[in-house]
């Protein structure tokens, strides 16, 4: 939106040809694209085809002023100025009921009328420069709201012996659903990766909260036990907010590289070998905030030096035709990438498509070794 | 997106056309509380003129779900098609709304 001056246009409905000129005369000097009508017909055309402002008058020959004006309001936004010659209260009264802005009665002075238009303009103005003021606030708060988002994201690069860990996430608006997390434990790391319904601010909201609920697990030892707990206290606010999460939670013990995994209705975590080849793991499992008293089960694999487990939301899918090819697409990306967080952007570069409309996130563990190595 | 409601007997059918997103979830979940609320209790969602569904789509069906429940009914989908199969099959959430064949198929068996 801008406020610098288009050009503005008035539409001077009036029969008496005389002061027809007098008021195009005066809207031309004041920098309006006039046009003009002499009946209540033409009147009603002309408005139709876009003015900013109209000078109606109040008696015309194929009807009175007040009539044209009710045709004219649901078709116009335009400040409609009525010009009556009889100056009494009730004639007043009417000409504002009837959807007009003001009045001004006959014989008025040109300056009079330039008066009433500045004053109609500059109302117009303020009221631009608010409503310009009020989106820069929004954008502010919506810049502030990305900035808080992203830094509840984990700092990159958890120093973890022979693993390699990485995230990377492209919200579809200024904030998303989508959310990851990691955080270290006493014998590796626990991590999440959750998409939370929807797009934009409601759905951040949900994400965060998500997030601090399974924080706040972390030192319950039993992984399915934790998992219960969190979606049982976050039930009641999804159930309220109308939202669900689907949602990856698992652990890594470092040690032997067991991964236990519960999927809470995501189903987009890949095991991909250092040759390309992958396996889908899938619990089972629904979303979070759907059927209440749900019990997860908890998935277990190995990763062996060289193995990466890839979890990616389901932003990616929609330029798959089937899972099947989304996961070789993945898998083949994530073998040949140098290291986890490479991994990460190549994958993202993938979302970089039109029809990629959600939130896109990435997230890959990698255990350092192998044949490559 | 378009619902359409159709009074079948022992159900209700809605006919949902186009897009089931963001934008037209909540018509969705209006048309399914006034047909419950007018007393249907068995509502078939026929999906197969539905190209596209998103989470919030899903999410409203899910809401549809817990409100026939709660009603003493329940909500069953119908004729789904591709995209729609993939993220139910994605989230599980198959195991709770499983899809049929056909709109009659649906309550066939109750």
């Amino acid at each position: 939106m801008t406020v610098s001056a288009p050009e503005r246009r008035a539409l001077v409905i009036e029969d008496d040809a005389d002061i027809r000129m007098l008021l195009v005369g005066v809207l031309k000097r004041e920098g309006f694209l006039v046009e003009e009508a002499a009946t209540v017909r033409e009147g009603v055309e002309a408005a139709r085809r876009g003015v900013d402002i109209i000078t109606l008058d109040l008696n015309l020959p194929d009807g009175n002023g007040l009539d044209a004006c009710a045709q004219i309001r649901p078709i116009s936004d335009a400040y409609i100025l009525m010009i009556t010659a009889r100056g009494t209260e009730i004639d007043r009264l009417a000409g504002l009921d009837s959807g007009a802005d003001d009045y001004i009665t006959k014989p008025f002075s040109p300056r009079e009328l330039v008066a009433r238009i500045n004053s109609l303009f500059r109302r117009q103005n303020r009221q631009l420069a608010a409503t310009e003021a009020a989106s820069a606030a929004d954008e502010n708060e919506r810049r502030r709201a990305a900035q808080v988002q992203q830094s509840l994201l984990p700092r990159q690069g958890l120093q973890l012996q022979e693993y390699d860990v990485a995230g990377k996430f492209r919200p579809s608006r200024a904030v998303g659903g989508d959310f990851f997390d990691w955080y270290p434990a006493a014998d590796g790391m626990h991590f999440t990766v959750a998409d939370a319904m929807g797009k934009g601010m409601g759905a951040a909201l949900v994400a965060a909260t998500v997030r601090a609920v399974l924080r706040s697990t972390a030192e319950e030892p039993d992984l399915a036990q934790a998992f219960a707990s969190a979606a049982a206290s976050l039930e009641g606010d999804l159930e309220r907010a109308s939202s669900f999460v689907t949602l990856l939670h698992g652990r890594l013990s470092t040690a032997d590289g067991g991964v236990d995994l519960i999927d809470a209705g995501h189903g987009l975590a890949l095991h991909i070998s250092p040759d390309g080849s992958w396996r889908r793991l899938a619990s089972g499992g629904v979303p979070l905030g759907t059927v209440p008293g749900w019990e997860w089960e908890v998935v277990r694999l190995t990763l062996a030096p060289g193995d990466s487990l890839a979890i990616i939301s389901d932003g990616l899918l929609d330029i798959y035709n089937t899972l099947e090819e989304f996961a070789v697409a993945a898998a083949g990306t994530v073998a040949g990438a140098d290291s986890a967080r490479d991994a990460c952007e190549k994958l993202l570069v993938l979302g970089e498509d039109p029809r990629v409309e959600d939130d896109v996130t990435a997230v890959v563990v990698r255990r350092n070794g192998g044949e490559a190595a | 997106m378009q619902f359409a409601i159709e009074d079948r007997g022992t159900y209700t059918e809605v006919v949902a056309t186009g897009r089931l997103n963001m934008v037209s979830a909540p018509t969705l979940r209006a048309t399914v509380d006034e047909a419950v609320g007018a007393g249907s209790r068995h509502i078939v969602v026929n999906l197969a003129a539905t190209e596209f569904m998103d989470s919030s789509g899903l999410g409203a069906l899910i809401g549809c779900l817990k409100v026939a429940r709660q009603a003493g009914g329940d909500l069953r989908i119908a004729c789904v098609q591709k995209q729609v199969q993939m993220v139910l099959e994605l989230t599980n959430m198959n195991r709770v709304l499983a899809p049929y064949g056909t709109v009659e198929e649906a309550f066939a068996r109750d």
